[in-house]
């Protein structure tokens, strides 16, 4: 338990010096919307796969669980509050961090064991600006835009599986899913897929610039980045859904 | 102008530097020569600020680098180039964009052309003229260091470090490696500090060579007076690292023993 | 396309190789339960991690759209039948493989970096079987296992929020948690997760076995076995539920 505190710690150490030196040196110019770009398409095959076949998962449990009830009209309510509020955000992140997380984590703790990293402040360049600044940002820009895909292929999948595997009127489906979500529920969604993209760029940079030595410190940097930043976002998913969501409708 | 004061530094329960003093001289190569694992590589990056000491000082261009802000550590280290030991080169990049790499981070006011012609220079010098569109994975360990040390001396520094220059070379490369570091001493004529383990290079390039073992400092001499040391460690280490002669020309090629 | 195609004919006959090696002597039994060990210790506090807090967001959200139809005393079931049948078997199989998933392709992607697997076999012992065969079954077993830690801890989650936090009665809580449950929904998640586990195995030793390219090479199996293992298990879900939990249009 000591361990894990103290390893918050460091973490939390490192994130100010982050915020240091891209105060003081700014990111590389020009390679940040570079980035960007480039998560976002390498991303987006399995982010379709994962929204998709999630959306067919609630809409069948959201049936079974309604049926008994005679609610099972309710399933386009119970698909788009669940998916849009929490799976949405979640499943971005989750497959941010599975994707750009380990090739974050790897990329720099390859650079850091074969000295990479200290030749760049050899050479007088800040490798926390220049390393992690510009995927951070890229990372934080794309983040919306993939929350609002999820929402719209699970919600796609839902429908599909509502009328074609379970038979329900499509129309009521999608009558109750917009009756159900409004606005801001975009906007928090992709919110706290933002907020999640932000800990998982820093968890996994950190994990890949205290890498150990040899290509074991590489393989055990990659582990740890992704499991780290996949609890601690799903940690901090309640007091975020808490804080947007708790009290008030 | 690179000084170590009183330098101590242990990780753990290993001490690694012991009261080191040591002045280095300006304009000449220095070579720090010692067994693995005594803590040369340690004492070249607490030159360049990689590592800081535990006590003592140590002073580039006026600067302690144990106590420098990061913008002070950043403005001597621009005058200083460093060979790493595998060449640490960006795999990403090509050749030519690892050479001008430190040209577009502090000489933004060059134009690319300028760069280029900069870049193209340097790695004419260092023997690889033409390459500067070559991918850099393909680069055999030699090829590696031959474009880190185009990249060391493309801001035209006042010092070079080289980390172990020789290592994981075959004997024929070492020998280019060895040449080339003495066609650069003679063309640059700038400090030089060059850690090492392989003496026979070593002898013929330094000007100097100061000796670590287990820690401490025990000899630093002009090379001339260093081959002649009545030190035993000294002497130890240079006869357990001479190529032993394989028949009488290689005898006439070795350093001058008493 | 055709890459993938190929691909996956490739994973075919490692998976293929492996299943063969598993039933013939000698039989490894301890690698398989010191590999099977230390996966569950090793994931069992990330799963925890993961399910509870995931349980009060499913009490949160629950409350607050239940109370609007004054349906409280429904959450109890929801969040139970909710955990048990997907919320649990997909935590706890994501963290199998973000963890031992990749800290086994890690691992035996290093061994092969380093042709330690190579000395196996020169050795005339069947690295396959020793090193490969252990750690799939040991995934295979350990998801399960996790997948019931996880639904303890969903169901707990959410109690703590429900009673706790949103001052909900205890004694209606566990009295209701049964109320909707039936024996699919306690087996089913095993049953998944088995078949993830068996998966995530056979994925991220594939992975770790064939790496190539020095320490990149290594950080390129932990990516590709987090991401495939992840699609696979998402997919398997898909049609496991379907056929468990059978949706058939009335």
């Amino acid at each position: 338990m000591t361990a894990v505190l103290a390893g918050l710690g460091r973490y939390g150490l490192w994130c100010v010096d982050f915020v240091r030196a891209v105060w003081v040196h700014g990111p590389p110019k020009g390679q940040t919307l570079h980035e960007a770009f480039r998560i976002g398409i390498k991303s987006l095959p399995i982010l379709l796969i994962i929204s998709a076949f999630v959306g067919t998962n609630l809409a069948l449990q959201g049936y079974n669980a309604f049926k008994p009830l005679g609610g099972q009209r309710l399933v386009g309510m119970f698909v788009a509050l669940a998916g849009v509020r929490e799976l949405a955000p979640i499943i971005a992140a989750a497959m941010i961090a599975a994707k750009a997380g380990t090739e974050m984590a790897s990329q720099i703790g390859v650079m850091r064991i074969r000295e990479q990293v200290d030749a760049l402040e050899v050479m007088a360049v800040n490798p926390l600006a220049f390393l992690v600044a510009p995927r951070l940002i890229g990372i934080v820009l794309m983040l919306p835009a993939l929350t609002l895909i999820a929402i719209f292929v699970m919600l796609s999948a839902a429908y599909g599986v509502s009328v074609l595997q379970l038979g329900l009127a499509g129309h009521e489906f999608i009558q109750f899913a917009t009756e159900s979500i409004q606005p801001i529920d975009f906007f928090y969604g992709a919110l706290k897929a933002m907020f999640f993209g932000l800990i998982i760029c820093t968890v996994s940079c950190y994990f890949g610039f205290h890498c150990g030595k040899g290509p074991e410190g590489v393989g055990v940097a990659t582990n740890r980045a992704v499991v780290t930043s996949s609890v601690i976002c799903i940690v901090l998913n309640y007091f975020v859904s808490e804080l947007l969501y708790g009290g008030a409708l | 102008m690179i000084e170590f004061k009183n330098v101590s530094k242990a990780f753990g329960s290993n001490v690694v530097l012991r009261d080191i003093s040591l002045k280095i001289p300006p304009g000449q190569t220095t070579a720090i020569v010692g067994p693995s694992g005594t803590g040369k590589s340690v004492a070249l990056k607490h030159i360049v600020g990689l590592l800081r000491p535990d006590e003592g000082q140590v002073m580039c261009f006026g600067t302690d680098m144990a106590t420098a802000t990061e913008a002070e550590l950043f403005a001597v280290r621009r005058r200083f180039g460093m060979l790493f030991q595998d060449g640490a080169l960006f795999d990403s990049f090509s050749v030519g964009e690892n050479v001008s790499f430190p040209l577009e981070h502090h000489a933004p006011e060059m134009s690319a052309d300028e760069r280029r012609a900069r870049v193209d220079e340097k790695l004419r010098l260092v023997g690889l003229p033409g390459i500067y569109d070559r991918p850099t994975s393909g680069l055999s360990g030699g090829q590696r260091k031959r474009v880190g040390l185009a990249r060391a001396i493309v801001m035209e520094p006042e010092v070079i470090l080289f980390d172990e220059p020789n290592s994981g070379l075959d004997p024929i490369t070492s020998d280019a490696i060895d040449a080339l570091i003495q066609e650069m001493k003679e063309a640059l004529g700038i400090t030089f500090i060059i850690i090492s383990h392989d003496i026979v290079g070593t002898v013929n390039v330094a000007d100097h060579i100061a000796m670590l073992y287990d820690g401490n400092l025990v000899a630093f001499e002009p090379t001339d007076r260093f081959v002649r040391l009545d030190n035993e460690i000294v002497r130890k280490f240079l006869r357990r690292n001479l190529i032993l002669p394989e028949g009488p020309d290689d005898v006439a090629r070795l350093p001058e023993l008493k | 396309m055709l890459n993938a195609l190929a691909a996956i004919g490739r994973f075919g006959r490692f998976s293929g190789a492996i299943a063969t090696r598993v039933v013939r002597r000698p039989l490894f039994g301890r690698q398989v339960v010191e590999q099977t060990w230390t996966t569950t210790t090793r994931c069992l506090l990330p799963v925890v991690a993961v399910t509870f807090p995931f349980g009060m967001v499913m009490a949160l959200q629950g409350l607050e759209i239940f109370r609007l139809f004054g349906a409280e005393r429904m959450l109890a079931s929801l969040i139970s039948i909710a955990t048990l049948r997907e919320i649990s078997p997909v935590l706890a199989s994501v963290l199998v493989a973000a963890q031992g998933g990749s800290s086994c392709a890690a691992s035996l992607g290093a061994m092969r970096i380093k042709e330690e697997l190579d000395a196996t076999e020169v050795m005339a012992i069947d690295a396959i079987k020793y090193h490969v065969a252990p750690r799939v079954i040991a995934m295979t077993l350990a998801c399960p296992l996790l997948n019931i830690a996880g639904s303890v801890s969903g169901v707990a989650g959410g109690y703590s929020t429900a009673v706790f936090i949103k001052g909900e009665s205890g004694g209606i809580f566990m009295a209701e948690l049964w109320s909707f449950m039936q024996p699919v929904d306690l087996y089913g998640g095993l049953l998944k997760t088995t078949v993830f586990g068996l998966l995530i195995g056979l994925i991220s030793c594939y992975h770790g076995y064939r790496a190539s390219g020095g320490a990149a090479g290594v950080g390129k199996a932990v990516n590709d076995t987090v991401v495939h293992s992840v699609v696979a298990f998402i997919t398997m879900n898909y049609f496991l539920t379907s056929a468990l939990f059978g949706a058939v249009a009335p």
